[in-house]
């Protein structure tokens, strides 16, 4: 049947009629429970002409412990809330990623994530079979964020010691890495059927705020994109007695100016997303755009319009940044925000200079036999730096632990500390952290061999010849400068809560890039040929041992021996035989 | 003819030495015909290496060795390391002369047996009797078809765990002519130890040392010596084996990582076997079905048919189950061929009755240059496939096998001839040899 | 005796089979209660652009029309919007000209790359899925559910080809279908295929209920219709191209029959021959109306009385957590320097 218009009108009149008693409840429980939600986007040009932009949502839920911690939720999305719930998680980060972040000449970002999806749980202390539930949140995560998360099991996961130490607040220091799961999924994809759903995660969807500026055909035009979720729990207060449940969904995306087909280096917001700002969320706290001009004096200068709000110098670990903040709920919106940079002067390309500490990871050997990888780790800081380095092999690139070379300057350096877990065919990767201490000013190499594995036939993909990916290497450094460094500090969510904020050291991880190789392939299409001759030669050796020792030898009389062709010959060559005899 | 053979000795180790130091150690080691996951030195390197960290090297699947292999390899590697390559020239010289020994112990039976059975046999079977110089230069052919055959060069050249046990039986095999009855079943055990399949060996080496202990009217010794008690002597020595290599591990866990990889066939590297490509193409339902099928043809099927038929030849019946286990067991290399092929010489005067000598020579000669160039071609070229290597073993695998039921064809028509003469007639009209 | 005692046991097992086989009077007098769409495209590789352009134009044409994204369960083999070789991201069109992007802002592909197989797709039709399996995967439909089902890829006689390494044949998608009528999982099928030989899929149908039309015959290829200079490849195939030429003249309150739409590709046009299959379908498609099965049925119910709802599954033991203890959180080290100072030189 079909309703018209009408009907639907009074439905909807009569609906709302009947459901505000439940509304007006509903709302007063909320607003029992406390939850504030910021909008953050960071606007940096970058020294090599590109344009980073960092969106970062963050909601903060002093939620209620308990059973029905997640069915009254407010500005938290009840359906991540639930996932998360439903499984047991402390704490868990989940990035979808295309393109690599290039250190060298882009400085470190606010939060790096390798390429493909990545995912790192940290599950409560009180969870039993953890391989379980890790197996059931990635189905359902694969679910909530429509990508093929549920390819990640026990066979490519793995149980970091050192490297993914939980970023929220625990109640004790000793910590049990086997609550801990990492998985990677370089193959994955990221595209809007990505974006929708992440969107829609956010309290005001993408109708209002700043998410109403992340268009999918701009966003994904990018040398760069990266959608992330983070959940952890953070201190309540300054007494840290309870906790509350930080969500912070962030977006970052480098844009080539040079490849949106603009003739000049001006970038604005409606370059950028292709439309301007319209309003902040209203159900946002604070809603900030902060545009890095650190750079404004020491490369080409540029102007910025509309004039900000204000603008803070931030020093942090003995470097000095300069940012230019424009508080939208100040603002006032006639028309559509546009930040606009303009250039006056044409681009210069400076020499780069690179940040204290990047990675590069190739694959040597030639042949589908073995071959080996190297990871070249480039120290510029002028004191030695320590680092964990971990590599995430899946278990169809069997390595040898004993071939394991670190070579820094020429020299060759014994690491501090290795864990190695071995891995198994089809049940568990290669796990291996190395802690090094690497020298000033030097260039260390981490070489290993591995060897190719053969599959069985169905185990490759359709299509075999593409390759299969290994996950990228991840090198954990604590800084002691903050020269380049945009992360985040472990107690406050925000950008801002960044600014002037140095500690004694500065964490960072950097992921090099993901490889791919091709594994030797059977031929697909000959399975019932090779199980026929395989048999057949195993058949031949049969026959005759068969008549060897179930038949003994016995001379037989000539006539009765012979066997059908020479009867058939005789009988044609009846003729001829007379012929012969007269010789 | 002692000097020829100290000659042959010096001669071998000096090539194997020359390979060993030059750029070709390295390629050799690596080659998939000399090296399988069962006996490469680089997993025994990595197992070592491990095992020295603290980490078991049972826990992943790399290292397949028994605690005790670990154990000797791991001091080896320590405190010889220099010594490595050395170490292995001399075990398989010491194989080289093992079988040597075992030659001349058993042309020596066969000839004093040929002169007892001389009253039964036909007239005109003087060309088939074996001569006094067949006991000089059969144990020299066989030194030589060990100490110079290519496949056993590259064998102990690659540096692997094979030169262990192909002296283990070596060994088996001498103290089988000899009858001594511990020893024999001490280095067969070692032997099953390594690899499972010279567990067959059992029951020829029983037969022998049965036959060889004839004890006349003595009651205890015949049941000392009775094929029973060398069977469960056996048993109880391979036990002990395993026991103590659980004790050095701490655990059982090692069976799954040698013996259930050897039985289940989960690495599917290429090598000379039949097991590799079949099992890559294999449906997943159907594995369990065929890995039985295969091991049963590898190790059971032949066992008790071959002995009902060689019981008088117990020597035969070893080779015989050398050589097809050689062929079908599921990670075969170079070393496991060219020991059996070494064991042939002893039976020189069956060559005359073979009738595939020709073609079986030119299929090995073909099968082991094709091979390298077909694997390069797939692996490294990429412009040929899988298919290509899978001919060349195919083809490997049947010239072996014409080999084999060749010299058992030989040997029975020998007997025959021996018992009912040369000449093919029945009632003065001419005649064929059937098998019926 | 013996014969005339055998023919009435044979018309009995008759009379008892076609009484099992009756369609039950309230479903065939009944309508249906929801809508819901199965779109599956099976391709991999660049140069099936056209394969992934019909699946998400049908998909569009579907959602404008009312079906929501929960009951649309969207299958594609391959990503075109964000492949690399796509000179412009996240979009799909279907017209040389750009008129439309298929893509859209707003789509939620539920199977994705290689989670399209065989078996995904016929544990999904059967609802034999694994348990844990999220909601947004799984056809939850039930006896009322009309459900569009749209295949599109290569296909031959009597199979469908996925992802170029397996196949679906007729016989295994006429047992699934029927698996689903057995279990009451739908009310109508109607059962559109744009392959090469199409019409062989639905040969072997045997449940009632189902409309079925393929875009071509068996012995014919199904056609694309025209290449798009700028990407270098066919982007919409014949059939699917009309079809959607007429589904955007299609309203939410349209009076199209299905009779029209079955009729949308003439031999002049598509080149191949449209086939369909009517007979196990009882209504008359000419009194159909297309929002049977491209729209949406939203069913209300209106009540004045107050209803008490409990939750249907309780949480789990897990979730229970202690309640709130005067303990001290501290935010746990980063960085293990201790592990660096004890044993570096």
């Amino acid at each position: 049947m079909v309703y018209s218009k009408n009907d639907w009108n009074k439905l909807l009149k009569m609906v709302c009629f009947i459901l505000v008693p439940f509304w007006i409840l509903n709302v007063g429980q909320c607003l029992v429970q406390k939850d504030r939600f910021d909008e953050e986007l960071l606007l940096k040009p970058l020294p090599s002409g590109h344009v980073y932009a960092y969106f970062q949502f963050t909601t903060v839920w002093d939620a209620p412990s308990g059973p029905q911690m997640f069915q009254h939720c407010h500005l938290f999305p009840r359906a991540l809330g639930e996932v998360a719930g439903r499984h047991n998680v402390q704490e868990l980060h989940v990035t979808l990623t295309e393109g690599l972040w290039r250190y060298e000449y882009w400085g470190f970002p606010v939060s790096d994530a390798a390429p493909g999806a990545e995912l790192w749980t940290w599950f409560r202390n009180d969870t039993k079979d953890v391989d379980n539930i890790w197996k059931k949140l990635t189905g359902a995560l694969s679910g909530l964020l429509c990508a093929s998360l549920n390819f990640i099991g026990t066979p490519n996961s793995l149980s970091p010691e050192y490297s993914f130490r939980p970023t929220g607040v625990v109640k004790n220091s000793n910590l049990n890495s086997s609550f801990v799961r990492y998985a990677t999924l370089p193959r994955e994809i990221v595209c809007t059927e990505n974006l929708t759903p992440w969107k829609k995660l956010l309290p005001c969807d993408s109708k209002k705020g700043f998410a109403s500026l992340l268009n999918a055909g701009h966003i994904h035009n990018t040398n760069y994109h990266s959608l992330g979720l983070h959940i952890r729990p953070v201190c309540k207060d300054a007494k840290c007695t309870e906790v509350s449940i930080e969500l912070r969904q962030t977006v970052s995306l480098v844009y080539d100016m040079m490849i949106l087909g603009f003739q000049n280096q001006d970038w604005s917001l409606r370059k950028l997303f292709g439309l301007g700002l319209s309003g902040p969320c209203p159900l946002a706290t604070s809603s900030f755009i902060y545009v890095d001009v650190t750079s404004n004096e020491t490369g080409t200068p540029y102007q910025l319009q509309p004039e900000p709000t204000e603008v803070i110098t931030s020093i942090r670990g003995g470097y000095e940044s300069k940012f230019k903040v424009y508080n939208i709920q100040k603002m006032s919106f006639t028309h559509m925000l546009n930040i606009v940079a303009t250039y006056s002067t044409p681009k210069v390309y400076a020499v780069n200079v690179p940040p204290v500490l990047y990675a590069s990871r190739y694959i040597v050997g030639y042949g589908q036999e073995r071959g080996g990888i190297v990871t070249k780790i480039h120290n510029n800081h002028w004191k030695h730096l320590d680092i964990i380095y971990l590599e995430n092999i899946p278990w169809f690139l069997p390595i040898y632990l004993h071939t394991l070379r670190v070579v820094a300057g020429g020299k060759e350096i014994t690491p501090i500390l290795k864990k190695y877990v071995p891995g198994k065919e089809r049940s568990r990767p290669y796990s291996l952290e190395v802690l090094l201490r690497i020298p000033a000013r030097s260039v260390t190499e981490i070489y290993i061999e591995f060897d190719y594995v053969f599959l069985k036939w169905q185990e490759y993909p359709p299509d075999a010849n593409h390759g299969f990916y290994i996950g990228s290497a991840i090198i954990s450094a604590y800084l002691p400068v903050g020269k380049n460094y945009m992360g985040l500090p472990q107690a406050g969510p925000t950008i801002y809560s960044s600014f002037n904020a140095s500690r004694e050291g500065f964490l960072l991880q950097l992921r090099t890039e993901s490889l791919i190789i091709t594994l030797p392939t059977p031929d697909f299409s000959m399975p019932y040929n090779v199980i026929c001759l395989a048999c057949t030669v195993v058949a031949l050796a049969f026959g005759p041992l068969h008549n060897i020792t179930t038949k003994r030898l016995c001379m037989k009389d000539g006539n009765s021996c012979n066997g059908l062709l020479i009867r058939l010959k005789s009988m044609l060559f009846k003729g001829r035989k007379p012929q012969a005899q007269a010789h | 003819m002692d000097s020829l053979v100290f000659m042959e000795y010096a001669l071998a180790g000096l090539i194997r030495f020359w390979l060993l130091c030059s750029d070709y150690r390295q390629t050799v080691a690596d080659r998939v015909e000399v090296s399988t996951p069962l006996n490469s030195w680089k997993r025994v390197t990595e197992g070592a290496f491990l095992y020295n960290e603290g980490i078991n090297p049972y826990d992943g699947d790399l290292f397949h060795e028994t605690p005790l292999g670990l154990f000797v390899f791991k001091y080896m590697i320590q405190r010889l390391s220099q010594w490595l390559g050395v170490i292995f020239i001399i075990c398989d010289l010491l194989t080289a002369h093992l079988l040597y020994r075992t030659a001349c112990i058993y042309m020596k039976e066969l000839i004093e047996k040929q002169t007892l059975e001389k009253s039964s046999y036909a007239k005109d079977t003087q060309g088939l009797l074996l001569r006094n110089e067949d006991l000089k230069l059969s144990p020299i052919y066989v030194a030589s078809a060990y100490l110079f055959n290519p496949y056993i060069i590259l064998n102990c050249v690659g540096q692997t765990t094979t030169v262990f046990t192909n002296l283990c039986l070596a060994a088996t095999y001498l103290m089988m002519v000899k009858g001594q009855q511990l020893p024999c079943c001490f280095a067969l055990a070692m032997a099953t130890l390594q690899a499972l399949y010279p567990a067959m060996l059992v029951v020829p080496a029983s037969l022998y040392i049965a036959k060889k202990n004839t004890c006349g009217m003595s009651d205890r010794c015949s049941q000392i010596y009775s094929p029973w008690a060398t069977c469960g002597l056996f048993a109880c020595v391979l036990f002990f084996l395993l026991y103590f290599s659980s004790q050095l591990s701490g655990s059982w866990t090692f069976l799954h990582s040698t013996y259930g990889f050897i039985l289940n066939v989960p690495d599917l590297r290429p090598n000379i076997g039949l097991f590799w490509y079949f099992f890559t193409e294999m449906f997943e339902h159907f594995r369990p079905l065929f890995i039985c099928a295969f091991q049963i043809n590898a190790a059971f099927l032949y066992l008790v048919p071959l002995t009902l038929r060689l019981h008088e030849e117990p020597m035969l019946l070893a080779t015989s189950l050398t050589a097809l286990t050689a062929i079908f067991k599921s990670y075969p290399c170079l070393g496991d061929v060219g020991f059996y092929l070494a064991l042939l010489p002893m039976w020189k005067h069956l060559f005359n009755y073979m009738q595939q000598g020709f073609v079986v020579s030119c299929f090995f000669i073909i099968t082991s240059v094709l091979g390298p160039i077909v694997w390069h071609l797939w692996i490294y070229s990429r412009s040929a496939n899988a298919n290509f290597y899978f001919g060349v073993t195919l083809a490997f695998a049947t010239a072996q096998i014409f080999l084999v039921t060749d010299i058992l064809f030989a040997y029975i028509k020998r007997e025959f001839s021996l018992h009912f003469g040369l000449q093919r007639e029945v009632n003065g009209k001419a005649a064929k040899l059937v098998l019926e | 005796m013996r014969a005339l005692l055998f023919f009435v046991t044979i018309f009995y097992v008759n009379e008892y089979v076609q009484a099992v086989r009756q369609i039950p009077d309230d479903i065939l007098r009944g309508n249906h209660t929801n809508n819901w769409a199965v779109l599956v495209d099976t391709s991999r590789f660049w140069f099936n652009y056209r394969h992934v352009a019909n699946v998400l134009s049908i998909y569009r044409s579907v959602k404008r029309l009312g079906i929501p994204d929960s009951q649309i369960i969207l299958m594609v083999a391959d990503d075109m919007a964000c492949n690399p070789r796509n000179p412009r991201p996240a979009t799909v069109f279907n017209h040389r000209k750009q008129h439309i992007n298929v893509y859209g802002d707003d789509v939620e592909v539920d199977y994705r790359g290689y989670e399209v197989t065989v078996e995904n797709f016929v544990r999904l039709l059967t609802g034999r899925l694994f348990p844990g399996t999220p909601r947004s995967k799984q056809l939850l439909t039930d006896e009322g559910s009309n459900i569009l089902v749209y295949l599109t890829g290569h296909g031959g006689d009597g199979f469908l080809k996925f992802q170029d390494s397996e196949e679906v044949t007729s016989q295994e998608l006429a047992d699934a279908l029927e698996q689903m009528w057995q279990k009451r999982r739908y009310h109508e099928i109607f059962f559109m295929i744009d392959t090469c030989q199409a019409a062989s899929m639905y040969e072997k149908f045997y449940s009632p209920n189902i409309l079925a039309v393929a875009s071509s015959l068996v012995g014919e290829d199904s056609l694309s219709h025209h290449v798009d200079p700028a990407i270098g490849v066919y982007i919409i195939d014949r059939y699917t191209f009309h079809a959607l030429h007429f589904l955007e003249r299609v309203s939410p309150d349209s009076m199209k029959t299905m009779g029209e739409f079955l009729a949308v590709c003439p031999k002049q046009e598509c080149i191949s021959t449209v086939g369909v299959r009517r007979d196990l379908f009882p209504r008359d498609p000419h009194k159909v109306p297309i929002t049977d099965f491209f729209g949406s049925l939203r069913p209300v119910e209106l009540g004045i009385n107050y209803l008490n709802v409990s939750i249907a599954l309780p949480l789990t033991e897990n979730t229970i957590r202690p309640v709130k203890q005067e303990e001290k959180y501290h935010y746990a080290q980063q960085f293990p320097t201790h592990l660096f100072q004890t044993r570096a030189t």
